[in-house]
């Protein structure tokens, strides 16, 4: 049995390999209709793995495990796929086992899952930092301290991402993958604008000045400057970059200046109304690849999507074909670079029979081995090394100029939701008086007035 | 077990037979009915005792027959105690501990209500499902009444009709909310258009609607658009059953349409409105799905403008894992659904009477 699903992967893998070489419009579409909304959503890309070399001689032939692991969007997603091969190509007695338990509420659907004693996932995924804090505090992952102190794994390759989940001095995931926020760009608009293209230097205000100059109000040839996902995120978090405040603070009074911003820009036509958006529902991507966007703020894991796409045809490339990536704006006086991140992770769930082998599976994909797969996809993985830059920008379909480039140098990473008591209380709070803001309901002053009243009345 | 009628069985059968003589005599002149019935238990007791005496079984047929008709209950019983009442009840407990279903129970009196009180977003889910219930109840029962009366004439295209209105409660929500929304689509859709192009509603006023304090407005109008189809098959099965002699004595005394209505139609429907209104009311204040899917936009959250009492116990209880304070929300929940039901039942009862 144990022979015949390696052997299974085997010819999976080699089958992979030839796909590849008959170029990237083999790569089924991914339609994009199917990238969720929050997830960083990578899907196939133009290259597909190389098969990992047949190990013959295997290293530690042990007892045969098999570790559950929950995932989401597999189909849509191919890094699963390709670090379960890897994987198991180099431990042949170990077999994992995907659920997909789906993108849209995957952490609330796994906290259920994990809720009581009937579970038997032995490794989980951990999206957010709101759904790991949840399961942190339901008792229902291990802390690895001991573990990493045991295999001397340096956190610092982690360039500070796991100092900002650490839950009472010990850590309970370890990440894999590392998405950070850049500026999206199209060219053929600023060129027909006549306006020079978006800089990796820039401060906000700049950014703005840009955006309304791009932005083309006429009816019927409407061009966007920006456009602003109806997340949280993509208005509140940048005033979280200039390093001195976090969502956890309790005041709010900084954010100000970005409501400002965007709201002015939405009333002068600079950008879509998040009102229509919320009526439509409309994906960022679909605003993005419809040309008449010129320039918008996202994660690092659009650029897979858009490399994707483009190849197969799925956008337009008349529309959108011709686009570029730059460093995310920065405050006043802040290093260019600073941008918000968001870590995926892995964790080892208490009901785990092996922990041992569940934990050498979580060594495996956050460390070396596990960030060269999924950089081969054009993700990139939380240990950001030269190689794993060099590989991405060298992937058909990333942009040429060396700007976009330079783009991928992070400075300063600061996570979108960082651990603390009360984080999912927290964020609910703020996205539902984000959206009273944004749809006018409040004015900016009453609704940060009350985020800073319902916030400091959680203890 | 084989007939065992020694002596002493016969004995016993002739005492018992004598007290069931005796008592059925007192039953016969009994007045005071709490008495009588009294009696009445007695007297069964004794037949089943005498019965059971009688063929030496270990079970009597009396018995035998309850539990033939328990097992028949029992497969529906069983599946209601476990999925249903079990966990009303461990609801009902949850109200008063604190729990996110991993780590032990601690108990909490009665700090979770008090923690209502100060809860801007319960506050706030609580007026909108009012408000909600306080619209939509009257509305749809109106709306569906008139839609009735009219297709219970012989109008041209009734058949028509009536699959027409029923239409919107047979289709899928999912789908007719998009229609909804892209009708009132704040920039593009034709109803904020027309507002604009025929009644020069500057841009800027033009109603945001599902947003602000339009959204429970609009929840509303969708809700009695959606069900009225269903309570007009209700009140249309009413209308039917009222027999037709009334109308024709009522027009000899020269009753007109309204009269006729007023006297008539209406007295008559009673207990159709009664059944319609308390359906109508626990429905209100189960609403979610139609606050999500209109006002939710994609990620399915809603504003303080917009939540409703079911969201915010799906939000306390499966977000933020805090079980005892979202039971807590639901008790709330219950008890209004409980004090409508009972003010509805006192008032039907009432009538009757």
């Amino acid at each position: 049995m144990k022979k015949k699903v390696i052997s299974l992967m085997m010819s999976a893998a080699m089958a992979a390999t030839v796909l590849a070489g008959c170029g990237a419009q083999a790569a089924a579409p991914a339609p994009a209709a199917e990238v969720k909304e929050e997830a960083p959503a990578a899907e196939e890309a133009p290259a597909a793995e190389e098969a990992p070399a047949a190990e013959e001689a295997t290293e530690d032939a042990g007892e045969p495990v098999t570790l559950k692991w929950a995932i989401w969007d597999e189909s849509t997603t191919q890094y699963w796929g390709d670090i379960k091969a890897a994987y198991e190509a180099k431990n042949p007695n170990v077999t994992i086992e995907m659920v997909d338990l789906g993108s849209q509420d995957y952490m609330t659907v796994l906290a259920t899952e994990l809720s009581g004693s009937g579970s038997d996932f032995d490794v989980v995924t951990i999206k957010d930092v709101p759904g790991y804090a949840t399961l942190v505090q339901k008792n229902a992952i291990i802390p690895l301290d001991d573990y990493i102190s045991k295999d001397g794994i340096d956190l610092k390759k982690y360039a500070g991402a796991t100092d900002q989940v650490v839950v009472d001095g010990k850590l309970y995931e370890l990440p894999f993958r590392n998405d950070f926020w850049v500026l999206f760009y199209n060219k053929d608009v600023f060129d027909a604008a006549g306006v020079d293209y978006p800089t990796n230097d820039m401060t906000w205000d700049e950014y703005d000045a840009l955006a309304r100059k791009v932005t083309d109000t006429s009816f019927g040839s409407q061009v966007y400057g920006a456009h602003y996902h109806t997340w949280r995120s993509t208005v509140q978090l940048c005033a979280v970059l200039d390093g001195k405040h976090t969502i956890l603070d309790g005041n709010y009074d900084f954010m100000k200046p970005y409501y400002e911003m965007v709201l002015n820009e939405e009333k002068d036509g600079v950008c879509r109304k998040y009102t229509d958006l919320k009526t439509e529902g409309l994906h960022y991507s679909a605003a993005f690849s419809g040309g008449d966007v010129a320039m918008l703020n996202m994660g690092s894991w659009f650029i897979a999507t858009m490399m994707t796409n483009l190849a197969s045809g799925e956008y337009d490339s008349s529309l959108c074909g011709n686009w570029g990536i730059v460093k995310y704006p920065h405050a006043e006086g802040v290093e260019p670079g600073s941008t918000l991140g968001t870590i995926t992770g892995l964790s080892v769930t208490t009901a785990c029979d092996t922990p041992d082998a569940a934990w050498d599976f979580v060594k495996w994909v956050s460390g070396e081995e596990g960030a060269a797969v999924m950089a081969s996809s054009g993700n990139f993985p939380a240990i950001m090394t030269d190689e794993v830059k060099t590989a991405i920008t060298n992937l058909e379909g990333f942009p040429t100029d060396d700007a976009s480039k330079e783009a991928l140098n992070v400075s300063n990473l600061y996570l979108e939701v960082p651990y603390g008591e009360n984080v999912s209380e927290i964020n609910s709070i703020l996205d539902s008086y984000h959206g009273s803001i944004m749809t006018g309901e409040m004015s900016i002053d009453d609704g940060i007035a009350a985020m800073n009243k319902e916030i400091s009345a959680l203890k | 077990m084989g007939k065992m009628t020694g002596t002493s069985n016969i004995g016993q059968i002739d005492e018992l037979q004598r007290a069931l003589t005796e008592t059925i005599e007192r039953a016969r002149v009994e007045q005071d009915d709490r008495e009588k019935k009294k009696l009445i238990l007695n007297i069964e007791k004794y037949n089943s005792r005498i019965d059971k005496l009688r063929s030496g079984r270990m079970i009597s047929r009396q018995t035998r027959r309850d539990l033939i008709a328990y097992s028949f209950i029992a497969p529906n019983f069983i599946g209601f105690c476990v999925f249903t009442l079990i966990p009303i009840i461990f609801a009902f407990a949850l109200a008063f501990m604190k729990w996110d279903g991993s780590n032990p129970v601690s108990f909490e009196g009665i700090d979770n209500f008090k923690r209502l009180w100060g809860d801007t977003f319960f506050k706030a889910a609580f007026k909108n499902t009012i408000i909600y219930c306080i619209g939509t109840v009257p509305l749809t029962m109106i709306a569906s009444l008139a839609l009735a009366i009219i297709l219970n004439q012989k109008v041209f295209g009734r058949g028509i009709f009536r699959t027409l209105a029923f239409f919107p409660y047979v289709a899928s929500l999912v789908a007719i909310t998009s229609v909804w929304k892209l009708l009132f689509h704040p920039s593009k859709g034709p109803v904020n258009n027309i507002l604009y192009t025929f009644f020069h509603v500057p841009q800027e006023n033009l109603p945001q609607w599902f947003s602000g304090g339009l959204c429970v407005l609009s929840m509303i109008l969708f809700s009695v658009w959606k069900y009225m189809g269903y309570y007009m098959v209700i009140y249309l099965a009413g209308l039917q059953g009222i027999p037709g002699e009334l109308y024709e004595a009522a027009a000899l005394d020269g009753a007109g349409t309204w009269n006729q209505f007023r006297y008539i139609t209406w007295p008559q429907l009673s207990s159709t409105t009664f059944f319609v209104v308390v359906m109508l009311t626990i429905n209100c204040f189960k609403i979610y799905d139609v606050a999500v899917m209109l006002a939710g936009g994609g990620s399915g959250e809603l504003t303080v403008s917009a939540t409703v009492l079911v969201y915010y116990i799906y939000q306390k209880a499966f977000i933020d894992w805090d079980l005892g304070y979202s039971s807590a929300v639901a008790m709330v929940l219950f008890v209004m659904v409980l004090l409508v039901t009972i003010i509805q039942f006192r008032g039907q009862a009432k009538k009757e009477a």
